[in-house]
């Protein structure tokens, strides 16, 4: 009889922070599904020059690398094949983009679920995104290497 | 307004469909954890891992959340968070390395588009996350 009870109560407050969270999530992917309807990325693209720079990938990595980062890694890839296929993108260059979106992509969905259970989004954004760029920035270093190509300088 | 209709109603449709989704794997996974719990397997299970959770500032029993959001996805996890009692930090620790490394069968997968081999982008999350939690444990301590 406890158990039943147990499982009934277990039920019902996982009900409520699932509520809690549906009032935090319908918000957030409602605006991402506007910013998407207007293309914000596209318009964001070319004002990430210097964090391309940084990253050692060329001006056409920053739209699926930004499209990874903020709609999720399955439109990320999906970008990204579009891209390999119009041949603007190395071997290289791919697969950069690859490690920077295994470690940092969606970060808006997957923060604010989080923070709904008490997280500190600023803190998972921020080591996410640092981690991810520093990762990049080394392999980039070490396949170039690699590639007895003239590793990029800062 | 029309102009927005579109992209909202898209939105709230995702929302409707990812909400059912979390219910569907958030119940069951948290009343099998209560169910673990009032038996006191959690705790000879959170016993053994709580050596190497304290490297993290994390509880033993957190070990379980990490595991299923490594091997199947981070909802599961939060079914378990949500029937675990942790603190602002201990979230945020376990946020951190939750969202670096999830849903890897599915996810590296997906990425192995672009080169990067299965094998390698499962061990790069891996590591990151453990760094990561590590990291951000000793960041909290110095405060």
């Amino acid at each position: 009889m406890e158990i039943i009870l147990l499982i009934y109560e277990t039920i019902v407050s996982t009900l409520i922070s699932l509520g809690r969270l549906a009032l935090i999530l319908v918000p957030i992917l409602v605006l991402i599904e506007i910013a998407r309807y207007y293309q914000v990325i596209e318009k964001l693209t070319s004002r990430v020059k210097g964090f391309m720079q940084f990253l050692t990938l060329p001006q056409e990595a920053a739209f699926p690398l930004l499209g990874g980062m903020i709609f999720g890694i399955v439109l990320g890839s999906a970008l990204i094949i579009d891209c390999a296929r119009e041949g603007h993108l190395e071997k290289r260059d791919l697969l950069l983009i690859g490690i920077f979106l295994s470690i940092s992509h969606s970060i808006i969905e997957d923060t604010f679920i989080f923070a709904a259970f008490g997280a500190n989004p600023l803190i998972m954004i921020g080591m996410r995104t640092i981690l991810a760029i520093l990762i990049t920035r080394i392999a980039a270093y070490f396949l170039d290497r690699l590639n007895n190509q003239e590793p990029y300088r800062l | 307004m029309t102009l927005l209709a579109v992209p909202v109603k898209k939105g709230l449709l995702k929302s409707g469909q990812l909400l059912w989704l979390l219910v569907k794997i958030i119940v069951p996974i948290s009343c099998l954890v209560a169910i673990l719990d009032y038996y006191g397997i959690i705790e000879s299970f959170a016993a053994f891992f709580a050596p190497a959770m304290s490297l993290f500032g994390l509880p033993g029993e957190t070990t379980i959340a990490l595991l299923l959001s490594f091997f199947v996805n981070f909802y599961a996890a939060i079914g378990v968070i949500t029937a675990m009692s942790l603190d602002a930090r201990q979230i945020t620790v376990l946020a951190v390395m939750i969202g670096i490394c999830h849903e890897l069968p599915v996810e590296t997968a997906i990425c192995s588009y672009t080169g990067l081999k299965v094998p390698v982008s499962a061990a790069l999350r891996i590591i990151t996350a453990l760094c990561a939690g590590l990291l951000l444990n000793n960041i909290y301590n110095l405060f």
